[in-house]
């Protein structure tokens, strides 16, 4: 699918000098969209779902799985109806973990400055990034562009 | 006719219609430069005219004029307001300043309403053309081209850029107010129209707007309370530059060598080519404050202000080891020893590429902190993630 496709189909929008007409990749495996990353579920043991696991349809208008720090950069995951659930209920040891996804279909990742992000059908976790903060307590902080 | 002659000659109204639109999209182009240059106007407020104006609105929502109280930036504006009740209640009458919105919101609905009608709204969403020359030569009706080259453009300059820094620099809760010279996107899109594409709009309308239009040429940011107006003086300066390969003229604020708004009373708003920033990323960028910054969208400006080259060399960075950034085709990741992190725990630092291009072309460089016992640049970018460098090694993709 190219960008302008899915942009017209799900009402998202992105920064006027991305490239439009170009395909938006479908990439089986791990993938960066900025300070989010997409992860198989299968490639890490240390991550759990909670059982039962409430999933949710991800619904035509997309969810947002993240905000960025000024409010208007959210990374938005969308799909076809009935192909994609989702849910926050999981728990991963490093606290980084959002949000799982299990779909059948391809979906997709939209995000104003980086554009699309195609994923195919799978089990997928999805992160965000870490830093190290640098003062007395160095904690690590997450990251929000 | 001939069937020659009628191609001929609708070909030729074409020509015509598409001339005609050039002369009118030119003067579009000149109202829409007129109108930016009272968005961004740093001359002292039309008091006289702002008053009038708001006198005149007040009455058209019954209500006496109030005392008004001038300002000199919208952050003293705050000091000086009355506290405005918690709840709208659906009982008894609406505060004043909800009854000015509902009066405007009505305006602005019965313009919209007229010709042009809801369905071209959508034009907004849309893509504006890359060329309006072009899109007009072929076929693109001139209210679309205005639509984007107009508004669009004075929203995205004046309101999301001018107006949405100054917002982000004041508190949360503002109460209702409004933009004064700012409010210029919406007051010009319908002077354009009814001036160059001859709209036609009745005669209260026509006084009503001139009401916003006047406010748009005369003031800063106002609050209508009920027996008090606070009005802000316009800024002494705004700086902004061009936005990269922007077609409609679009504008973001910068000043690389002070503030980028400043009011009367020394209120000001620093940005970093439409960022807002700290005052201390332009006045005085240092390699300790850089260290202790924790948003890496100001700490990218700052370092940007420095420059990357002259940063690694004050920074004292050395690099400890380089490595080609997997799913981000030709470009590296680098990593850095910080002298700088003694007090704290000890941090390196990891400079990557964005795997996305920005407007003007360029691709913007990061530099994360990630703990001191990575060696492998690839197993620090992994750790940020919470990955192992084997796993980080699989990354297909960046964007």
């Amino acid at each position: 699918m190219e960008l302008a496709e899915l942009l017209d189909r799900t009402g998202l929008d992105v920064l006027d000098h991305l490239e439009r007409q170009v395909a938006v990749p479908v990439v089986d495996g791990v993938q960066a969209q900025g300070d989010l990353i997409v992860i198989p579920l299968a490639m890490l043991g240390t991550v759990t779902m909670w059982s039962p696991t409430p999933w949710r349809q991800v619904p035509p208008g997309g969810v947002e799985l993240v905000r960025g720090i000024a409010g208007n950069n959210p990374h938005t995951l969308v799909a076809d109806p009935h192909t994609c659930r989702w849910t926050t209920s999981l728990r991963d040891p490093i606290g980084l973990g959002i949000a799982v996804f299990e779909n059948t279909e391809p979906a997709y990742l939209v995000h104003p400055e980086h554009g699309g992000s195609g994923v195919a059908p799978g089990c997928w976790l999805v992160r965000r990034q870490q830093e190290r903060g640098t003062g007395l307590r160095a904690r690590t902080v997450l990251i929000a562009d | 006719m001939s069937a020659r002659r009628g191609r001929k000659s609708r070909s030729s109204a074409v020509l015509n219609q598409f001339a005609r639109d050039l002369d009118l999209w030119a003067h579009a182009v000149e109202l829409r430069t007129e109108w930016l240059g009272h968005a961004l106007c740093g001359v002292p407020a039309d008091r006289a005219a702002t008053e009038g104006a708001i006198t005149d609105l007040y009455a058209r929502v019954d209500h006496p004029p109030p005392a008004f109280v001038w300002v000199e930036s919208p952050s003293a504006a705050l000091r000086e307001l009355p506290p405005s009740p918690h709840v709208l209640s659906s009982h008894g009458p609406w505060p004043l300043e909800n009854r000015l919105a509902s009066l405007v919101s009505a305006l602005r609905h019965r313009l919209e309403g007229h010709r042009w009608t809801n369905r071209d709204s959508s034009f907004l969403s849309s893509q504006p053309p890359q060329d309006p020359v072009a899109a007009l030569r072929s076929g693109d009706t001139l209210k679309s081209i205005v639509d984007h080259g107009v508004r669009g453009a004075l929203r995205r300059t004046v309101r999301d850029s001018v107006a949405g820094v100054m917002r982000a620099a004041l508190p949360d809760r503002l109460g209702m107010f409004w933009y004064g010279q700012q409010e210029a996107d919406w007051v010009a899109y319908h002077d354009v129209r009814r001036r160059v594409a001859g709209a036609r709009v009745n005669p209260a309308d026509a006084a009503e707007l001139e009401l916003w239009a006047t406010l748009a040429r005369s003031c800063g940011w106002w609050w209508p309370r009920a027996d008090v107006c606070v009005i802000a003086e316009r800024p002494l300066a705004v700086r902004t530059e061009p936005v990269p390969d922007a077609v409609y003229g679009e504008a973001r604020m910068h000043n690389a060598t002070g503030p980028s708004v400043v009011f009367p009373d020394g209120w000001a708003v620093h940005s970093w080519h439409g960022t807002r920033v700290p005052s201390w990323v332009i006045d005085g960028p240092t390699v300790e404050l850089i260290a202790a910054e924790r948003n890496v969208e100001v700490r990218r400006c700052a370092i940007e202000r420095i420059g990357w080259e002259s940063y690694i060399e004050l920074a004292r960075l050395r690099l400890v080891g380089r490595s080609s950034d997997p799913g981000n085709p030709g470009c590296e990741l680098h990593l850095y020893d910080l002298p700088y992190a003694q007090r704290g725990a000890s941090v390196r630092l990891l400079l990557a590429v964005n795997g996305s291009v920005e407007r003007d072309g360029t691709r913007r460089r990061y530099g994360l902190h990630v703990p001191s016992w990575f060696d492998d640049p690839i197993d620090a970018a992994g750790w940020s993630y919470g990955l192992t460098g084997a796993q980080y090694a699989l990354l297909q993709r960046r964007t």
